[in-house]
């Protein structure tokens, strides 16, 4: 129950923590006379964007909440609740920052989505032993 | 094309700190209490994980290549693409560390392949 309540606060958080960086730098870019040609010339602005600050510290909750759960729940079982994630930010991005997701992007969406599950779970048919692999999650914090 | 480096770049920087970050997780132990001060503790010894920093340097690269991506790219596109992950890892694993990689798995890894290709879709 714990374990649930906490990934469902890591998965809004970087849900959202990703709209409030894509809204940030899109600004950020858009007011620059040099538009996003010259990436250093941006970041001092960055660095005074709020909405940045927001989305910065969103993805941070996120990432602290996820190390925490990943302390004692086993990655296959975390590891599935990224395709919620992915589905979550698409939404948000097409509701949001005036993206319109296409059908042909949607269904791209959803194809990652299961295939993440079917990665995540292919992980306990091998069982414990041998899953070095399994020890490559889809962290938070990008 | 810029995208699709800046994208390689965040998966490949992603997978390394994944699993730094959890190798170094994994040393600390099961966080177990929410006292403070033995907290403080437990993020001391997080904070001294030399696997845990490294795995919070390609965090940071991971981080600011998905910052300058998105001033130009679409997030729906971006974000989605991130799953490129587990392709890596599971590549990783089979040809890197020799393992067995499941029939499951290889279908998860196509899917998301596929799904992949079809988002960049104009």
């Amino acid at each position: 129950m714990k374990t649930y309540a906490i990934l469902t606060l890591a998965i809004l958080a970087q849900a959202t923590g990703n709209v409030f960086l894509s809204k940030g730098m899109k600004q950020i870019a858009s007011a620059s006379p040099v538009g996003n040609s010259d990436l250093l010339a941006l970041f001092p602005r960055a660095i005074e964007s709020p909405t940045l600050w927001c989305g910065t510290a969103l993805l941070i909750i996120s990432f602290l909440l996820f190390a925490t759960v990943l302390s004692w729940a086993d990655l296959s079982f975390v590891l599935p609740t990224i395709s919620v994630e992915v589905i979550l930010t698409v939404a948000l991005a097409d509701h949001f920052l005036n993206e319109p997701v296409s059908p042909v992007r949607w269904m791209g969406t959803l194809l990652i989505s299961i295939g993440v599950i079917l990665v995540a779970r292919s992980g306990k048919q091998t069982g414990e032993a041998g899953c070095e692999k399994e020890k490559i999650p889809k962290g938070p914090g990008r | 094309m810029k995208t699709a480096v800046m994208i390689a770049m965040i998966v490949l920087a992603d997978s390394a700190g994944d699993v730094l970050i959890t190798k170094g997780m994994k040393e600390v132990g099961e966080i177990s209490t929410i006292k403070p001060k033995e907290l403080l503790a437990i993020a001391r010894r997080v904070l001294s994980n030399r696997n845990f920093l490294s795995g919070i340097f390609f965090m940071a690269v991971t981080f600011f290549s998905f910052l300058t991506v998105l001033s130009w790219a679409d997030l729906s596109l971006v974000f989605p693409s991130t799953a490129l992950v587990y392709v890596v890892s599971a590549l990783g694993a089979r040809f890197i560390l020799k393992e067995t990689v499941t029939f499951q798995r290889w279908l998860g890894i196509g899917l998301v392949c596929l799904g992949v290709v079809l988002t960049s879709l104009p």
